[in-house]
């Protein structure tokens, strides 16, 4: 029916970026204008409408799945830009911290219910006796944007009919598009692609909205009867399935004419209601259409279990072969048995997904998710800095030093929770709600709330991010080593050269930097990581959120260990003022020196069911690895590691393109080691012709 | 109690062996190939390399017991048995150290994980008997198919290379051939139906050719060193399929 190959096609389309800036208020403030409503939650709903009903749909010649972002983008005038100023004054939004995106939809009740079947629920709960005037109010803006997305839908079929007959387009695409839009508009999806179609227009909707990191979840599970059904006739096929797949995907890359990429996470494999594998022929479908995309933007991660296919894992390695560094693997036993320790039903935790990168989240049953950064190290660094000589040396054992350290992070966890719950609080909630999205969280509908103020499942969660499990490791290590057993400093003195940045103490800053470091599988250094996982993640434990959730703790600080370090003294570790923390969950950069394994070794050792929002390890592999015959050998490394306790492993591939990075900076990758068999060598030592040689030995992948 | 010369030990190798494996280098070796990509393995004396690039040095060179050897490694066994992996002993020449090399794989074996030699076996048989208890399966490296060029070249004694070769058929250890395929020096087709014939005529029945790199020349730099090989370019895909085109009338042929 259909050419295949679209995603090229469709591709070189986008790159054409849209004239003027993506300003969807422009449409929002002309729904506030036109809205006779009195209350907030209802006008808010007319702003939203607007923006659904009033953009001119945008089809690509290649579509099959429609829904676009270029409809929201204009020409703005200043005049334009204060007008919504006034209005964003009278009707705010939430934002980050105030619960507002980085949210998994309840995509599954969409797909069963359709549209209608959601109205329909909203009719009923609206009948129900006794209910408030705030409950009314929401549940008929609720409906009013459900109906916008509906007109939305009809829109997009009326331009494809529009369409057709002109030049570039396909009338088979097109009657496809517009035929799939009306059935939407109309009634649950009948069909794989019609299934696809509505969670991508809601998921456009939400962009359009001004939602950022809005997960698709596990697409591969609630699209799954609908595929099940299509493949049953015979006439659907896992490669047309993909390029539906991959042309929705494809879109999501849309977010980038607006300066960044969106994160938006699928999660596929994992476990079902039972506990049972759930891989399935659609989570191929998927891993395959996101490898075809080959851009960032959908963010892929694949829930690994112990019983999970061999040959799931091994397409997963193939396409994080391709250089793309996706799917991320989970390890499916240690997230639910994290997410199991904060009191969700079992069922809603087998069926968890991610939101962002990679936290954590029971889909369409909580609030959006929020989180900060916690930094550790600054507390021992300020301990040192701050206590008088006499008193440091009156520290008579590392066991004292620890119970100073750790009355500190009592403190600094207070002090955290106390910002968090702060910049959490919301003066005017009923003038903040969230019509639209609370018709995707059970139970906004049939309780008559909104998403924020009760109508979910379970209360919010929030991350509290630990940074620098290396530098804080590292540099207790260190002081046990050279203050306490060897003797060979003592607590004031090493606290002088911190302050002086080792300035004039460069034999000492030797012995610190020669001191056990994490990531070697070495217990003396090691055992400081089990701590530091299970003690901070006690005292958040503590702690809730305002609406009385969970608070987690999460290793998955990515680049902020960049902007932390710089605000940061040295360590004693031998870290430098100024210079990176240890990143997410890994050990401090370069200091793991014994190989992958032993890094493994040591990243499985602290109790990973502590963080139920997550952590991640970042490990780069040379391409040879992830050859027919090798891969097996990568797979069982992550088997390991995850019987183990490790949650979570982000694994790139050294692609021609990092090779040729490592070259012009080579500063960032000192570590980065070539291999060959009896042979290995750190990149950054070889000569330029020899670095050539490799390059040329990646194109046809051999090294 | 014998002690092991150890250069350095590398975890997750990829390239030597089956599975996940361990490659333990002892320091030290009796044959000079002007292409070595180990030289820091060559001598039995610990080195420092100084690499100027990044201003690391690197030393090379520690007497371990075999027993510490052992400990070091088993901390991957878990990685081992699952891929079906193990450890691999290769330098500089193992076999110089084969006392110490059989105590470490009795240990090993002992523990269930697999041992394999990397040889260049130019050394007395004796030194393979007092491994083959403990080890069965052995890389072997044919580095040219003539005594003169053995001679000359490297320094090897070809009769003894190829007759502990055929006796470690014989007694049924598992060996493959390892053929380092080095421009100008054994990439002939005369030079490679010689070395096909050596191996054939073992009953070797699996062969690798390992294609040059010039990898190592950072470490000859960094160790003050002149590398000969320097500037000879790497073999093409071409020029490495029609070597194991070539190879593979006599034996099974893979490429590493």
């Amino acid at each position: 029916m259909f050419h295949m190959g679209i995603v090229s096609g469709l591709k070189s389309e986008m790159e054409s970026k849209p004239e003027g800036v993506f300003f969807p208020d422009l449409l929002r403030c002309r729904g506030y204008e036109a809205s006779g409503e009195t209350a907030n939650v209802n006008a808010r709903a007319d702003g939203i409408a607007a923006i659904f009903e009033l953009s001119e749909p945008h089809i690509y010649k290649n579509d099959l799945i429609a829904g676009s972002i270029r409809d929201a983008f204009f020409n703005v005038t200043a005049a334009d830009e204060d007008a919504a100023r006034v209005w964003k004054a009278k009707y705010p939004e939430r934002s980050f911290p105030t619960n507002f995106d980085h949210y998994a939809p309840d995509y599954r009740a969409a797909v069963n219910e359709g549209i209608p079947g959601l109205i329909a629920r909203i009719e009923e709960s609206l009948d129900k006796p006794k209910r408030s005037p705030l409950s009314v109010s929401l549940l008929l803006a609720m409906k009013r944007t459900l109906t916008a997305l509906m007109n939305r839908l009809e829109n997009y079929a009326k331009k494809a009919r529009a369409l057709m007959g002109t030049e570039g387009y396909n009338d088979d695409r097109l009657s496809f598009i517009a035929y799939n839009c009306d059935a939407l508009a109309k009634g649950a999806p009948e069909s794989f692609a019609q299934g696809l179609q509505l969670v991508f227009m809601i998921h456009n909707c939400f962009v359009l909205e001004g939602r950022y990191a809005m997960a698709l979840g596990r697409i591969d599970q609630y699209l799954y009867p609908l595929y099940k059904k299509d493949t049953g006739s015979g006439l659907f096929t896992d490669a047309f399935c993909e390029e539906l797949l991959a042309n929705a995907f494809l879109k999501i890359c849309e977010f980038r004419y607006r300066g960044c990429d969106d994160v938006v996470n699928i999660a596929i494999g994992g476990v079902d209601e039972n506990g049972k594998s759930a891989v399935n022929e659609l989570s191929y479908c998927v891993l395959h259409a996101v490898r075809d995309v080959n851009l960032p933007g959908p963010n892929l991660s694949a829930r690994i279990l112990p019983d999970c296919p061999d040959v799931f894992l091994d397409e997963c390695l193939k396409v994080i072969g391709t250089g793309l560094g996706y799917p991320a693997l989970m390890n499916d036993e240690v997230n639910i048995a994290a997410l199991l320790r904060k009191g969700y039903d079992i069922k809603d935790v087998r069926d968890y997904c991610m939101v962002g990168c990679i936290e954590n989240f029971i889909a369409g049953k909580q609030p959006p998710w929020s989180d900060g950064r916690f930094d550790p190290i600054k507390y021992l660094e300020a301990l040192l800095r701050d206590t008088p000589p006499d008193e440091l040396d009156a520290i008579g054992s590392m066991d004292d030093l620890m119970e100073i350290y750790e009355e500190k992070l009592e403190l600094g966890t207070a002090e955290y929770i106390g910002n968090m719950r702060h910049s959490a609080f919301v003066k005017d909630p009923e003038n903040m709600m969230s019509p639209f999205l609370s018709c995707f969280c059970e139970d906004c509908i049939g309780r008559g709330l909104d998403i924020n103020m009760g109508g979910a499942k379970y209360p919010s969660a929030h991350g509290a991010a630990l940074m620098g499990i290396g530098t804080v490791s590292d540099s207790l290590a260190a002081i046990e080593k050279l203050v306490f057993a060897d003797k060979k400093v003592k607590l004031s003195e090493l606290a002088n050269a911190l302050r002086s940045n080792f300035d004039g103490y460069e034999d000492l800053r030797e012995l610190c930097l020669g001191a056990p470091k994490y990531g070697n599988n070495d217990n003396f250094v090691d055992k400081y990581a089990v701590w530091y996982t299970s003690t901070l993640s006690d005292m958040f434990d503590s702690y809730r959120t305002l609406d009385g959730g969970p608070v987690y703790t999460i290793m998955a600080s990515n680049i902020s260990n960049i902007a932390a370090g710089k605000e940061l003294g040295a360590t004693p570790d031998g870290r430098l003022a100024g210079r990176p923390l240890s990143d997410a969950a890994s050990p401090t950069y370069g200091c793991d020196t014994r190989g992958v394994t032993s890094t493994l070794l040591s990243a499985s050792k602290p109790d990973y069911t502590r963080c139920a929002c997550g952590t991640v390890l970042n490990q780069k592999f040379s391409p040879s690895v992830f050859k027919d015959g090798k891969r097996e050998k990568l797979a069982s490394l992550i088997r390991v590691y995850f019987s183990r306790g490790g949650q979570e492993i982000q694994i790139n591939s050294t692609s021609r393109e990092v090779l040729k990075d490592a070259r012009i900076h080579p500063e960032n990758y000192q570590s980065l080691v070539v291999r060959v068999s009896g042979f290995s060598a750190l990149y950054v030592t070889l000569s330029d012709d020899v670095q050539e040689d490799i390059l040329a030995r990646t194109q046809h992948e051999d090294i | 109690m014998s002690i092991l010369n150890v250069s350095h030990i590398q975890r997750f190798s990829t390239g030597d062996g089956p599975g996940i494996r361990t490659t333990v280098f002892l320091k030290g070796c009796n044959l000079h190939c002007p292409w070595c990509h180990n030289p820091e393995n060559i001598r039995a004396d610990r080195e420092e390399l100084f690499y100027e690039k990044t201003g690391k040095r690197i030393p090379y060179g520690t007497m371990l017991a075999p027993a510490s050897a052992a400990a070091d490694v088993l901390e991957d066994k878990e990685f081992y048995i699952r891929s079906g992996g193990g450890v691999t002993v290769s330098g500089g020449e193992p076999m110089l150290q084969s006392e110490g090399v059989a105590e470490l794989a009795a240990i090993l074996r002992e523990n269930g994980v697999n041992v394999l030699i990397d040889t260049a076996g130019c050394v007395p048989w004796s030194s393979f008997e007092a491994v083959l208890p403990f080890v069965s399966d052995f890389y072997f490296d044919v580095k040219a198919g003539s005594p003169a060029k053995y001679r000359e070249l490297i320094g090897g004694e070809m009769a003894l290379i190829e007759n502990n070769l055929r006796k470690l058929v014989l007694v049924g250890a598992n060996v493959t051939a390892r053929i380092p395929l080095i421009p100008g020096v054994n990439d002939s087709e005369t030079e490679l139906r010689q070395i096909g014939a050596v191996i054939s005529s073992a009953g070797v029945r699996h062969a690798d050719i390992l294609p040059f790199h010039r990898l190592g020349s950072a470490k000859y730099e960094a160790m003050g060193l002149d590398y000969g090989f320097k500037n000879t370019l790497p073999p093409s895909r071409d020029e490495i399929l029609k070597a194991a085109g070539i190879l593979g009338a006599y034996t099974d042929v893979g490429i590493e």
